[in-house]
């Protein structure tokens, strides 16, 4: 029998594969065609402290092998957040672990003491330090000091609740803002968000998207990604969940041995809503062929060329 | 709601870069209503990576009058559609649904006009045979609301029409016009219906100036519009929060709502017209 089960600090996961925040709206969306019982996790849609209306269309663009968006976080705020959509997440067999971004310090602070006190349920508390889509916000996980002051702020006020830190790709040296993460009291950072783009119609000289800029996901990040995850995860300073690309189980696994203890499907979502599923299935066998009993057992095992 | 791979039955040119492909796929076709839609993607491939939605152009029954498949009514525009109208009978593609609002009921009438431009006549016809009582969906009883179904039904030039037979084989009155004057009326197709009003209660499908003219034509003659938005969608349902238009709220304002949950029909005097 493998053993699935995967443990980041104070979070523990029935198997390492999630889906990931804004790829996977509340859940309920994905009722249905998606059997949640088979997830390590979900991570819903993330929520601001007060209702935004989110970007002008066009929101999404296609370009090769990946997507660009700008949704700019539309949602109805927190507090509806944890009336109308906490019940019936808190109700799914597996783990959910909420996600929120503020827009100030003091914000942080107010929504994760109001998730340590009205987020029964949740398995742990994912920080989207890192949306780049926000304007006039702050891409809090560009810089270090700024990082671990936030995480340390919302772990002032969530003492045990499990906290991932999700950074962004869109840094000199993601390595040191991880290890800033860690230094707040992080029990993971989550690697990694999107990256900045933009698509252009030249014929009608502008951006494509309503927004303008928007963040690059799907396959035709994975590389970029891998590589993160991998120089986060060398310094073995806390646990990585991989986001970037990851659609099948020989990603899931490259992200593994790169040093992720656990991964996250997010634009595959959209593309082919069983794809989690897919590889949770998919996970025992792989394993296997690694000579691996569990999933610890293949996680940060590369072997660099020497 | 299910994902499936679903054999090509059919991929068959009907008008000018216009198709009808028809999915083996009964699970869904007994699910599906008039109006809803069903995201098609093409597997093993990442050019392009997302599915496209496409309205449920009607189901396929067997002898013994069941769903067996569902076809889908296409007009190339891009990428995805080009490629999509090379494949052949016996290949597959993944395709997941039912999805999104079907038509609304529109209660007791005599006659219900649906107003289509471009490729914007795809979800009438099965709503047509559900009005008429010639089909149930969705596993509801085929059953006659009303005594008469008008397709006013708009074309850049006669090459593009596609489907015309088929409404007037299901007993849909057909009214149509042209840009270039080869086929009906030369002009705007809500310029025919406007000469006929007022009627109404009317369904709309067509690009956004057509919708919004016709959003005025019910307003100004006080009946009833649904319309069937077409917007770019990356999953078709619900996740993404792409396929956004604005909707007015309760307090006079308004807010963004996602097509392919909350539509793709929508009431015509609820959508912000900007």
């Amino acid at each position: 029998m493998i053993d699935l089960s995967v443990t980041l600090g104070r979070l523990t996961l029935q198997n390492p594969v999630l889906v990931a925040s804004g790829t996977f709206g509340y859940a309920k969306e994905m009722a249905g065609l998606v059997d949640f019982q088979k997830l390590g996790g979900i991570v819903p849609k993330t929520v601001t402290q007060s209702p935004r209306a989110g970007n002008p269309p066009p929101r999404t663009v296609e370009t090769a092998s990946g997507l660009l968006n700008a949704i700019g976080l539309d949602n109805d705020g927190l507090e509806h957040f944890l009336e109308q959509y906490l019940p019936y997440l808190r109700s799914l067999p597996t783990a959910v672990i909420g996600n929120i971004a503020g827009k100030t310090e003091e914000e942080w602070v107010t929504m994760a003491a109001r998730v340590a006190e009205a987020g029964n349920g949740l398995a742990g508390l994912e920080l989207n330090l890192s949306c780049p889509n926000v304007s006039g916000g702050l891409d809090f996980a560009t810089n270090p000091a700024m990082t671990e002051r936030i995480v340390r702020r919302c772990r002032e006020v969530c003492p045990t609740l499990p906290l991932i830190a999700k950074l962004t790709p869109n840094v000199t040296s993601i390595a040191e803002i991880a290890s800033a993460a860690a230094a707040g009291g992080a029990d993971a950072v989550t690697c990694v968000n999107t990256f900045l783009g933009m698509a252009i119609n030249w014929r009608h000289r502008r951006p494509i998207l309503g927004n303008g800029l928007g963040g690059l996901s799907g396959p035709a990040i994975k590389p970029l990604a891998l590589r993160c995850v991998w120089q986060v995860a060398r310094l073995k300073t806390i646990p990585v969940i991989a986001v970037g690309g990851i659609a099948t189980i020989d990603d899931a696994m490259e992200f593994l041995v790169a040093g992720a203890s656990a991964v996250q499907v997010g634009t595959a979502n959209f593309y082919d809503p069983i794809a989690s599923v897919r590889i949770v299935d998919a996970l025992p066998a792989a394993l296997t062929q690694l000579g691996a009993g569990s999933v610890r057992d293949v996680v940060g095992t590369l072997a660099w060329p020497t | 709601m299910l994902q499936l791979t679903a054999t090509i039955l059919e991929n068959v040119p009907v008008a000018e870069r216009t198709f009808r492909i028809r999915l083996d796929c009964p699970a869904l076709a007994r699910a599906i209503r008039p109006g809803q839609f069903v995201m098609l993607r093409l597997p093993g491939t990442h050019d392009p990576l997302l599915g496209r939605p496409f309205a449920l152009y009607d189901t396929v029954l067997d002898t013994q009058g069941q769903p067996i498949a569902v076809d889908v009514v296409y007009l190339v525009v891009g990428k995805m559609t080009g490629k999509l109208s090379q494949y052949q009978a016996g290949q597959s593609l993944t395709i997941w649904g039912p999805l999104g609002q079907p038509f609304r009921d529109v209660g007791t009438s005599s006659c219900v006009t649906c107003v289509a431009g471009g490729i914007g006549q795809t979800p009438f016809l099965a709503y047509a045979r559900q009005l008429l009582g010639q089909r149930g969906y969705g596993g509801d009883p085929a059953k006659r609301s009303v005594e008469q179904v008008r397709l006013y039904y708009g074309v850049r030039s006669a090459a593009f029409a596609a489907g015309v037979g088929d409404f007037r084989a299901a007993g849909v009155a057909v009214h149509l016009a042209s840009d270039d004057g080869s086929l009906g009326t030369r002009g705007f197709v809500t310029e025919l219906l406007e000469s006929h009003g007022p009627i109404g209660p009317l369904a709309g499908c067509g690009p956004e100036p057509m919708l919004h003219r016709l959003a005025a034509i019910a307003e100004q003659w006080g009946v009833p519009c649904q319309v069937s938005l077409e917007t770019p969608m990356a999953c078709g349902v619900g996740a993404c929060f792409s396929c956004v238009t604005k909707v007015k709220t309760a307090h006079g304002d308004w807010d963004y709502r996602r097509v392919c949950v909350d539509g793709p029909v929508f009431d015509a005097a609820q959508l912000v017209r900007e």
